[in-house]
């Protein structure tokens, strides 16, 4: 029986302390990213003496405007191209008789490293086509990171859809455009919607393409890791910065991952 | 109920205005392959250029590659595989079983949900600000050190914790973790659960049945796992950067380094490796899946 595995507790138990160790290495860095935004010195290890100087350095200080802008434009542009082309592109794999050779080639960047491909495309575009890199290239760079997310997500919502809901609707009289406006694209909306999602979040917080396609364009992640990696005094504002993207996100992908898996 | 759609297509013929499949499935493809596979093939190709004066010679030579050995370049490349593998497999050893326990122990849907949901939000979680908080963790003055000497476990602060290869590991260790667990847990949660049952029925043990039921058909998601693993480990940058401190060079900052020197062939010779490793791993997931993938499956697990 399952109960079996389900029940040997020592295995289960052991089982979940590793995974419990593991989120506490990613969440335990998170929370203290923003115990630390409080801090008057986040570098050290002391979160005492608390203060809200770094907030108030932070909303004085106008350097990181222009880039936080751009990020919030590259993202939204690249949120609905991603909705539109996985809308196409997954309602085409679900009718196509083979679709495992597309799906393969449009999930290849999941496989990709960041650098690998930023790297490649920046001697692509750069050297071999001699173009001027700029917002464009970033956009390429981030469609390439964010399209195979939201393909995922647009696929979940495809895969479940009937079709014999459009044959109804044309047996009823329907036109094609009907069909699609009225009655496939509300049924698609989740997935679409998070498609969005997904790929405004990656969008905003992509480093590693960003970093070779960037040109002379500053966004978000590239000026955070140009204060952390030259550890310069602004480093409590970008804790600061990221303890307040982090207060909006999260709640935020929590939500969506409710509506999206488990509300039932 | 999604088997079907793939299966048996609709019997009548029926479109969409301007969004017929097939003209834009191949408009995607031919955008797609331009912008992900071209580069890739081009900046392998480069690898076998040389740079004089800062042009490049479009003459085929393996001068690259041989300096690769010259100038030591082969010390980092097999100190990155170090890390690589010996990360992996901590991955693996961590995630197989909490991969296992998500999939078949657990028995709430919230909980399932719940972890899941933990475990994609570091997807969408800016890079440097999640890594250099580990400075104010492990420094000489961090936190850790600050519990231990103010318990007095130790006299002075430990300082290998941080520039070290312990802290990039441990960065590492973390950033990489939700990869490995997700394609594991997509096929664990696709076995039936009837095999199992018979198994035991057929009074296999535990361990037999991991063993020889479990663990087989297991086998395409722990490729999976090692694949997304292995592979952006192989070309990790920055955890290096940040946790190493100077003190621990991979792969990753000497193609940046290659790139920001504009010695393409170099920058190109190092990212073939990474391309190289990836190549092979595919290779393996494909015959692993070999005639076990239905796109339907994909999402059974995450339909509950």
């Amino acid at each position: 029986m399952l109960d079996r595995i389900a029940e040997a507790s020592a295995w289960n138990v052991v089982a979940i302390a590793l995974g419990t160790i593991a989120l506490a290495l990613i969440y335990g860095p998170l929370i203290w990213l923003g115990v630390m935004s409080f801090s008057a010195e986040p570098l050290s290890g002391k979160p005492y003496p608390l203060t809200f100087a770094h907030y108030g350095m932070l909303f004085s200080n106008d350097k990181w405007h222009v880039p936080f802008v751009k990020s919030v434009v590259l993202g939204l542009v690249v949120a609905l191209a991603c909705m539109i082309i996985g809308t196409f592109l997954a309602r085409a794999l679900v009718r196509l008789k083979r679709p495992g050779g597309v799906l393969f080639v449009a999930l290849l960047p999941l496989f990709v490293p960041g650098l690998t491909i930023g790297a490649a495309l920046f001697i692509f575009l750069r050297t071999t086509l001699d173009l001027r890199l700029g917002m464009w290239s970033l956009f390429i760079g981030h469609m390439v990171w964010a399209f195979p997310f939201a393909l995922l997500l647009i696929l979940i919502v495809t895969i479940r859809f009937d079709v014999k809901l459009i044959q109804a609707a044309e047996d009823l009289g329907a036109k094609p455009l009907r069909c699609f406006l009225d009655i496939e694209l509300p049924l698609l909306m989740p997935g679409i919607s998070g498609a969005g999602i997904f790929g405004f979040l990656l969008s905003f917080n992509e480093l590693l393409r960003s970093t070779f396609l960037r040109g002379s364009e500053t966004t978000m992640p590239v000026y955070n890791w140009a204060m952390a990696s030259a550890q310069q005094s602004q480093v409590p504002i970008v804790f600061s910065l990221s303890t307040l993207i982090l207060a909006v996100t999260l709640p935020l992908m929590g939500g969506l991952f409710f509506i999206l898996f488990a509300r039932k | 109920m999604t088997a079907l759609a793939l299966s048996s297509p609709p019997r009548r013929r029926w479109r969409l205005p301007g969004t017929a499949t097939g003209w834009f499935t191949g408009w995607f493809l031919l955008m797609w392959i331009g912008v992900v596979v071209l580069p890739l093939l081009i900046i392998s190709t480069f690898s076998f250029f040389s740079m004089h004066q800062y042009q490049i010679v479009y003459d085929p030579t393996l001068a690259t590659w041989t300096s690769l050995v010259d100038t030591g370049r082969w010390v980092v490349v097999l100190r990155t595989i170090r890390f690589a593998v010996s990360v992996t497999l901590l991955e693996i050893l961590v995630a197989f079983p909490f991969a296992l326990w998500l999939a078949k122990g657990c028995r709430s849907a919230a909980v399932r949900a719940g972890v899941i949901t933990l475990l994609t939000i570091p997807f969408f979680i800016d890079a440097s600000s999640r890594i250099i908080v580990w400075r104010s963790i492990l420094g000489t003055n961090g936190v850790v050190n600050n519990l231990l000497v103010g318990s007095g476990l130790i006299d002075k602060p430990l300082a290998w914790l941080l520039y070290s290869d312990f802290s990039v590991s441990f960065g590492m260790f973390g950033s990489y973790f939700p990869t490995a667990v997700f394609p594991i847990f997509l096929t664990l949660s696709l076995i039936d659960d009837d095999l199992i049952k018979a198994s035991f029925d057929l009074g296999a043990s535990r361990l037999q049945t991991l063993r020889h039921v479990i663990l087989p058909l297991a086998m395409p998601g722990i490729v999976g796992g090692i694949v997304f693993t292995f592979v952006p480990l192989m070309a990790a940058w920055i955890e290096p950067q940040l946790l190493g401190g100077g003190q621990v060079n991979l792969l990753g900052q000497s193609i940046q380094s290659a790139l920001n020197n504009l010695n393409y062939p170099v920058a190109a010779a190092l990212s073939t490796i990474v391309i190289a490793v990836l190549v092979l791993m595919l290779a393996v997931l494909v015959v692993s899946l070999r005639g076990r993938f239905k796109m339907s499956s994909l999402f059974q697990s995450v339909d509950g």
